[in-house]
Parts: C-alpha cells; sequence; structure tokens
C-alpha cells in the first residue's frame, strides 16, 4: 500500500501510541542522523554523544503520549536532545552552567579581521574528510549559544523560527546569534581558505582592468 | 546609500534573502564599490555552503545498530 510505504511522522506517532510500538523505529532511522550531530556539535565527545542520543530517544519514547503534534516531531524531538546534551555539559562542566552566553550578545561588538579573499572552489581544493574536520573545530570553538543556532540553522537547515522556538529564545536574538555565530566560523575557516598576497593583488589589478 | 556597518549587520539576513529589495539593492550598490564587504559577503556565502554541503557530524559506522539494540526493549 501507498499510504504504508512512508507514513508521515504524526502517523507513526499515532501508530504507536495504539500498540504498534515497533513503528519507533522508523522514527529512529528517520532522526538519528539530526540527533547525532546537533549532540556531537554540542559535545564535541562521540562516546558522551552516543549515550545522549540513546537517552534522547529513549525519553521522547517514553514520553510520546505528550506530544501534542503543535511542533514537528522532528523539532520536538531535537529540544528533547539538546535539553539532554545540556544535562551532560553540566554535569561535567558545572562551572559553565549559567555560562550561555551573556557575552557580547549583541552582533555590534564584533568586528570581522580576516578580510582576504578565498581561493575559489575551497571544496575542492581540500579533501572532504578534512574541510569536515576543520568545520567540526571551528563549531566547537563557538561559545554554546552560538553553537545551538548554528547547528539547528546551518547545519541542520531549519528555519530561523524554528531554531528559535527549539532554543526557547525570541526570533531577535536567534538572528543576532546567527549572524556572530556564522562570523566567528567564517573567521576560523579563513586562514584555511585564504588566498595568497600576491593573488589578491593580481585579482584586485584584474577587477581594475590593469 | 548604506555603510559597512550596516552591510555587517544586515549580513545574515541578507543571505537568507530575509530583507525588502530595497535593502538587497542597496547592499549590492554597497557590496559593488567597497572591496572588505565584497569579500565578507562572499565568503560568508561560502562558508554556509560549504557546511551544507560537507558530511560535517556524521553518525560514526556502529552508533545506529547499538542505538536499535538499546531501544529495542521497548518493543520486544
Amino acid at each position: 500500500m501507498q499510504a504504508d510505504a512512508s507514513p508521515d511522522d504524526m502517523e507513526l506517532v499515532r501508530r504507536i501510541l495504539v500498540g504498534e510500538k515497533e513503528c519507533f523505529a522508523l522514527l529512529v532511522e528517520r532522526h538519528e542522523r539530526s540527533v547525532f550531530r546537533i549532540v556531537q556539535g554540542i559535545l564535541g565527545n562521540t562516546a558522551d554523544t552516543e549515550e545522549v542520543l540513546q537517552e534522547s530517544f529513549l525519553n521522547a519514547f517514553t514520553h510520546l503520549g505528550g506530544f501534542r503534534g503543535e511542533a514537528q516531531f522532528r523539532t520536538w524531538l531535537i529540544r528533547i536532545a539538546i535539553n539532554e546534551a545540556r544535562k551532560k555539559v553540566r554535569k561535567y562542566k558545572p562551572q559553565l552552567h549559567d555560562s550561555i552566553d551573556e557575552t557580547e550578545e549583541d552582533g555590534r561588538n564584533y568586528r570581522p579581521r580576516e578580510l582576504r579573499d578565498w581561493q575559489p572552489n575551497p571544496e575542492q581544493r581540500m579533501a572532504s574528510k578534512e574541510v569536515a574536520g576543520l568545520m567540526e573545530r571551528a563549531i566547537q570553538a563557538l561559545l554554546r549559544g552560538y553553537r545551538e543556532v548554528f547547528l539547528l540553522r546551518d547545519v541542520e537547515q531549519l528555519s530561523s523560527q524554528q531554531a528559535a522556538d527549539t532554543l526557547g529564545l525570541s526570533l531577535s536574538a536567534t538572528k543576532t546569534r546567527l549572524l556572530r555565530a556564522r562570523l566567528m566560523v567564517r573567521e576560523y575557516l579563513s586562514p584555511h581558505f585564504r588566498q595568497r598576497w600576491h593573488q589578491g593583488l593580481l585579482s584586485r589589478l584584474k577587477q581594475r582592468g590593469e | 546609500m548604506i555603510d559597512c556597518e550596516q552591510v555587517l549587520q544586515e549580513l545574515s539576513n541578507y543571505l537568507d534573502s530575509d530583507v525588502t529589495e530595497q535593502l538587497r539593492q542597496q547592499i549590492e550598490e554597497h557590496i559593488h564599490s567597497c572591496g572588505n564587504c565584497k569579500v565578507l559577503v562572499d565568503t560568508t556565502r561560502e562558508t554556509l555552503q560549504l557546511v551544507a554541503g560537507e558530511k560535517v557530524l556524521e553518525i560514526p559506522h556502529g552508533v545506529s545498530t547499538r542505538l536499535l539494540e538499546r531501544l529495542s526493549v521497548l518493543w520486544k
């Protein structure tokens, strides 16, 4: 049956709640990568991430009856995972408990320093794995409040409104953090991708037609 | 005309196409004549393309299997 081939998340939730518990495996298969990426991005430690991943799905299953469908299942699940990940951070780094970034909340204080253009097609100049590793280090270098917004919006491609709702932030605070996060990731990547000084000079001369 | 500071503040919204048509035009006029802002816009756009295109934070082999094993007690 066509409808049974790929039931949507709400339909799966409904079936689980009436006793077809094995349908949960389909939800896991569909969303485990998203949850993994976000939790790994927050924690930066694969062993802890795996534990949080399992706890998040267990928690979601236990509380599935409380899922009312106002949000998408995916964003509801991501919210659970973020809470589990934050608990883990507090456990290991209690000093960071309240550090969710009151510092320089306003992007106006931020000044980009790296203003040399990049070489064309950086993704073709570096092995895909290397770029991914570099990006992961750039994400880890962000303060947690910026990191969470960047992960939801730019890695998971949620809308700014969905990211705001998931993190319990206002839309304007989300956008402010997003701007700052993007600028900082760009700054981190720049030394790896920027043109050598003579390339920059040549391209400027070319632009001027000299 | 808008200045570099305004371009910086609107950079994210501009890249998300979340600005008015008028502001979009003003930003594009500015970056046409401002080398630093052009670099800033181009390299931030490239950053977003890289993060969306690369296999960032991929789930390692074995994690899915162990997850399903742990959860399978729920429906057995």
